[in-house]
């Protein structure tokens, strides 16, 4: 039997929360992806460049994904769990690089929701953004990511 | 002249950025990478769970392959060039898989505050030449005279 997913929840607007990137957490996220540009992971390097310190990779902002947002219960709420979903896209917007030490306001909501069938069945389709914003308001970054449920 | 790695005068159309090979996959880069992005999933950890969720076994974070694409972009445009990236996950990265990534500057933007926008078109492939990502990113360069 098919699932039934929640497309009711499509608009639905998450309560905001704030993330602080730590240094560690940068250079540990760096190191994981085997990618070792002294601006992720040498302070000195970071703290000569035009940025003043060492400063994020393009897909660090993903950590700041589930750091405010229960996606274990978003998922019940859309009728489905973990073991059935994918990951189909990923985007982001960069407004500027990101430091250690700043603290950011993140804002989730739910873009859209669609079912398509391919030719692995029928899946539904969940697009999360997260608008991140720094303490004066500006918008940092953006990110557009969608969840691939298999029905 | 502010230092760059590639300045806007040097790139055009068609230009290929240099190949970025990664892997092969092991299981400790994968909870090596759950840890650092907080994304702790089973079905990238526990072969048993991948394989009753009909995945047939484990395989790897469609972001810790963004990740790498993301790599071959900074590599050759320079940390904190990047003003957007977007990938579609096509195909799921295996253990022991090994991943090239390439990608092709496919448009430039004139700009008058000495800063271009250049657009590339991204792929990562796995060791049979299957496509596992493909994307775009844009990437902000420096000018020479800027």
């Amino acid at each position: 039997m098919p699932i039934q997913i929640n497309t009711a929840l499509k608009g639905k607007e998450y309560p905001p929360y704030t993330v602080t990137i730590e240094r560690g957490r940068i250079k540990d996220f760096a190191r994981a992806i085997g990618d070792t540009n002294p601006f992720y992971l040498d302070d000195r390097v970071g703290a000569a460049s035009e940025f003043g310190d060492v400063i994020a990779p393009p897909t660090f902002p993903i950590t700041f994904r589930d750091e405010g947002f229960d996606t274990s219960a978003f998922l019940a709420e859309l009728g489905t769990d973990i073991s059935r979903i994918l990951h189909g896209e990923q985007e982001f917007e960069l407004h500027r690089p990101m430091r250690p030490g700043e603290t950011y306001l993140c804002r989730p909501r739910v873009a859209d929701i669609y079912e398509k069938s391919g030719r692995t069945g029928a899946m539904a389709f969940v697009v999360r953004e997260t608008a991140v914003t720094d303490t004066q308001g500006e918008l940092v970054a953006t990110l557009r990511g969608v969840t691939v449920i298999r029905l | 002249m502010r230092y760059a790695k590639v300045y806007a005068e040097d790139v055009e159309a068609g230009q290929a950025l240099p190949a970025l090979v990664k892997g092969p996959i092991q299981q400790i880069q994968l909870t090596r990478y759950a840890g650092a992005s907080g994304d702790f999933n089973p079905i990238h950890q526990d072969d048993e769970f991948a394989k009753a969720a009909g995945m047939g076994g484990v395989f790897g974070h469609g972001m810790l392959t963004m990740g790498f694409v993301a790599q071959c972009v900074t590599d050759w445009a320079g940390a904190g060039s990047v003003r957007k990236i977007g990938v579609r996950f096509q195909g799921l990265v295996r253990l022991k898989d090994v991943i090239t990534c390439t990608g092709t500057v496919v448009g430039k933007s004139s700009s008058t505050d000495g800063v271009h926008l250049v657009d590339v078109e991204l792929t990562a492939k796995n060791q049979k030449g299957e496509k596992v990502v493909t994307g775009k990113a844009t990437v902000a360069l420096p000018s020479r005279n800027g």
